[in-house]
């Protein structure tokens, strides 16, 4: 989103991927020299703000060591009792009888994140072409805000939309109760647009200009050069940009526990209802004691787990990716 | 042959711009029904009285005032205790960092922060703030669980804010003299400020929208808090609980109206910086 | 520049610090002026006009309610966090052993909805117990027409989901491919909008949107339940902790009062708790 055009001459400076940014850092005034141009209470008054800056930027690992703590120890007791192999694979949630396999409930979620990403990608995808090769610049100044608006809804207005426009036309259209996957996915299509549109468009954005230049010299027409040119040359920002879109996905709570229908098993259509890893937490916490509570706090270090797992894998592929190239 | 190629190629180029011009469509079009939608129902209920007085009555009729001071509460807390902290680690990493071990598992952690569930970081807040600590439900208690939330998102747009500041303008501060931290504070700070307040007023937003987390560390109840230790109900948490119950329908329109607003004054603003800022910087 | 991160950074600090010197104050005052009131959605309605009746009535005294399901309302109050727990269900075995006092306010009976399109006017309860349970699929296997049965459950949370399971279900389980829906009017505005749907909801909130069937032949209405021949009644409850008193008894006074019995529990939809019932 940021404008990364050289002030001076107007060229576009290419968007710097995560390690190069930590590489290139500002550069060091000659006072780190080792020539004594500043007094000693200088250099200590700057070596006791960096270090505080250091601590300021570790406040982040804290937090995920915080959450691992916490979340985990709240929940680590139904990991003992029940067996961690038992509760991811265990077919039947029923904690009230003292059934804590959550197997139905990551298929649930990961249904629900495919469907999503089926529907929404292409759809992203198509704007960020759109944004970065397509439109004229004021096409784009009326679409970008519109992309980014529909990144800032909250989630429970989008659940509230799903709740009380789509579900009675989708039960009116196909019959049932309109609950269901196909409700979901629409929903889930919508919310994770912007965010693999924004960084699809980045993406090809940083492909560098001359790449399209020599494409066009060729005679290739735009959609030849977007399709076998720039898309596969941004191919690693798609990639993350799907893989966050996934991973909003399966961790959406709001918007799907109004329309999902919330029932504990795994759907034989897709106009039944379901429940998902998220949504158990939400239905269930009022009232959960107990095991059932702690068996919750583990619902929630498996979707932390598979969160952190997202964004593990957009690192190796974007190592992987600057491997090949 | 070669015009059969040629007309071909043209036909594919029409169809396939066709389809793109046809999902940005479709994006706009999903916004503009979504907004339409919540505008067309809600707008009857925004009357003076709706803002500003309390709910009463067997399904909340009335107005919702107390969760709009819980919402602005929650969120101004938010970004007190988020902001100071994200600014100067995004300075760390801009400025002083250097390509090593810490580095990355800070950029990790800060990535894997943006990608928690909220629901998760809701649970997060009930186990260590409200019952840990035992702060109860309370608005620090959701401010603290929103602040671990936003800060990787304003962390990444402060370093993108700093290291937009070209570097030539560093050269001529150190070539003066200064030190960093003088540089860093006089020169690239001030020259960033407005892309990092436009970061923060997005992150604003966002922290205003939040229901996962706020349920479990504000609490459901009806109030207009004061003091930080107070439990209070948000607007987005209102608003689920209206559509839930379902009986007080114009109420949940309205609510989800000034949801919407809200967050648009918060966008736009943003925006609105931004644009002030690069019409100034030429 | 500095000055205003510094500033900033401190007033963080402060208002950090700030809750450690509120909180003293605070645990004086709310024992006094204030009580807490959580419990069933169901008596929601009548815990919080008779709420702000009383504070009307008494000014300086705040009663906070809150609707949070009947298990949690029960958990609450044995565990000190809340006044007064109410609940749409009687207590179960293992809470008999809280300590927990027991003031019965108004009386309810479940209906059994449909969709108005739906021919079907009447059920039998075995019949109803069979489609909660999911062994009847199909309108037409009682009577109505060739369509698909839309189950609508309620929450766990829910004390009317536990008491409808008490009287019709027994000890058999709900379908577990139902929806399940977390508040009243989301089942009433589900049923009202399907052409198959059935669920279940309290008397009071029947309205003209959806289709209250009768059960054994006994139709969903105040008369029935009034004399008792309507099958699906419960009573509705305020659990204390010990005997209620002070501001608590003041209030659960006024909740008993015949104003407030024949106007707040009246326009809930609810029988007066000093009219007919067992």
């Amino acid at each position: 989103m940021s404008d990364s055009h050289d002030p001076r001459t107007g060229e576009p400076i290419p968007e710097m991927c995560a390690d190069d940014k930590a590489t290139m850092a500002a550069p060091n005034p000659p006072s780190d020299s080792g020539l004594s141009t500043i007094s000693k209470a200088t250099y200590f008054k700057e070596a006791a703000l960096k270090n505080l800056f250091l601590v300021c930027a570790c406040v982040a690992v804290a937090g995920v060591g915080l959450i691992f703590l916490f979340v985990g120890l709240k929940g680590w007791p139904i990991f003992a009792k029940v067996g961690i192999g038992e509760f991811l694979t265990g077919a039947k949630w029923y904690p009230t009888k003292g059934f804590f396999g959550i197997l139905p409930l990551i298929v649930n979620s990961l249904l629900a994140m495919a469907g999503a990403l089926v529907l929404g990608a292409p759809l992203a995808i198509g704007t960020a072409v759109f944004l970065s090769e397509v439109a004229s610049p004021k096409v784009r100044e009326l679409v970008r805000p519109a992309v980014e608006l529909l990144a800032g809804i909250p989630s429970v207005v989008y659940g509230f939309f799903g709740l009380v426009l789509l579900r009675p036309i989708i039960a009116q259209l196909f019959g049932g109760l309109g609950f269901g996957l196909f409700t979901v996915w629409l929903i889930l299509a919508v919310m994770i647009l912007p965010t693999i549109a924004a960084l699809t468009e980045d993406a090809l954005r940083s492909v560098p200009e001359g790449i399209r230049e020599a494409s066009y010299a060729m005679g290739a027409t735009k959609w030849q050069t977007i399709w076998r040119v720039l898309l596969p040359a941004a191919k690693i920002g798609i990639i993350d940009a799907i893989i966050l879109g996934m991973g909003r996905a399966i961790g959406e709570t709001m918007a799907v526990v109004m329309v999902a229908g919330n029932a504990r098993v795994i759907p034989d259509g897709i106009f039944k209802p379901f429940l998902t890893l998220t949504t158990v937490i939400v239905m269930d916490m009022p009232y959960a004691s107990g095991d059932h509570r702690t068996a919750l706090f583990g619902v929630a270090i498996i979707l932390f787990i598979i969160s952190m797992l997202f964004v593990a894998s957009i690192r190796v592929i974007s190592r992987f990716g600057k491997g090949m190239s | 042959m070669q015009s059969r190629e040629r007309i071909d190629k043209r036909l594919t180029n029409g169809f396939a711009l066709g389809v793109i011009w046809l999902a940005a469509i479709a994006t706009v079009g999903a916004l503009g029904t979504i907004l339409l939608y919540v505008i067309v129902n809600g707008i009857g209920q925004l009357t003076p009285a709706f803002i500003l007085t309390w709910p009463h009555g067997v399904n909340m009729e009335g107005g919702i005032w107390p969760t709009i001071q819980a919402t602005l509460y929650v969120t101004a807390l938010a970004m007190l205790i988020t902001t100071p902290i994200a600014v100067l680690a995004a300075v760390y990493l801009a400025e002083y960092a250097v390509q090593g071990r810490l580095v990355s598992t800070i950029r990790f952690a800060a990535d894997s922060l943006a990608s928690v569930p909220s629901i998760v970081m809701g649970l997060f807040g009930l186990a260590l703030f409200v019952e840990g600590i035992g702060m109860g439900f309370s608005v620090i208690a959701a401010a603290l669980a929103l602040s671990f939330l936003l800060l990787p998102i304003i962390v990444r747009t402060t370093e993108e804010a700093i290291r937009a500041v070209p570097k030539y303008i560093r050269w001529g501060s150190y070539g003066l003299g200064a030190s960093k931290w003088q540089t860093v504070s006089r020169i690239v700070l001030p020259s960033a400020m407005p892309r990092i307040t436009t970061g923060v007023i997005l992150a604003a937003g966002r922290a205003a929208g939040e229901t996962a987390v706020v349920i479990y560390t504000m609490g459901t109840m009806i109030n207009a808090p004061l003091l930080p230790l107070d439990p209070g109900r948000t607007m987005p948490v209102h608003l689920m609980l209206m559509a839930q119950e379902g009986i007080n329908m114009p109420a949940a329109y309205g609510t989800a109206l000034l949801l919407v607003l809200m967050v648009l004054g918060f966008n736009l603003t943003a925006r609105y910086i931004g644009r002030r800022n690069r019409r100034m910087q030429g | 520049m500095i000055r205003r991160s510094t500033v900033c950074l401190a007033v963080a600090i402060a208002a950090v610090c700030l809750p450690g010197l509120s909180g003293c104050a605070k645990a004086d005052v709310a024992s006094q002026t204030s009580l807490t009131v959580t419990g069933s959605t169901t008596v929601l309605p009548i815990a919080e006009v008779a709420a702000e009746d009383f504070q009307a009535a008494n000014p300086g005294k705040r009663v906070l309610v809150a609707g949070v399901g009947s298990s949690a309302g029960i958990e609450s109050v044995a565990n000190g966090t809340s006044d007064i727990g109410t609940s749409s269900r009687d207590l179960k075995p293992e809470e008999k052993s809280l300590g927990l006092i027991d003031t019965k306010i108004a009386l309810d009976a479940i209906a059994v909805i449909v969709n108005p399109s739906n021919p079907v006017s009447g059920l039998t309860k075995a019949q109803v117990s069979d489609i909660f349970q999911g062994k009847i699929t199909n309108w037409k296997q009682v009577g109505g027409p060739d369509l698909e049965i839309g189950l609508v459950n309620r929450d766990e949370a829910s004390g009317t989901r536990e008491a409808f399971s008490k009287f019709v279900l027994g000890t058999s389980d709900f379908d577990p491919t139902a929806a399940v829906l977390p508040g009243t009017g989301q089942v009433r505005s589900v049923v009202a909008q399907a052409a198959g749907a059935v669920g279940y909801i309290s008397l009071g909130f029947v309205d003209s949107t959806v289709k209250a069937l009768a059960v054994d032949g006994i139709p969903a209405d105040e008369k029935t339940v009034a004399d008792g021949t309507y099958p699906l009644w419960r009573t509705l409850h305020f659990f204390t902790k010990g005997e209620p008193k002070g501001l608590v008894r003041a209030y659960i006074d006024f909740v008993l009062s015949d104003k407030i019995q024949n106007t707040v529990v009246r326009d809930a939809g609810f029988l007066p708790i000093t009219e007919g019932g067992k």
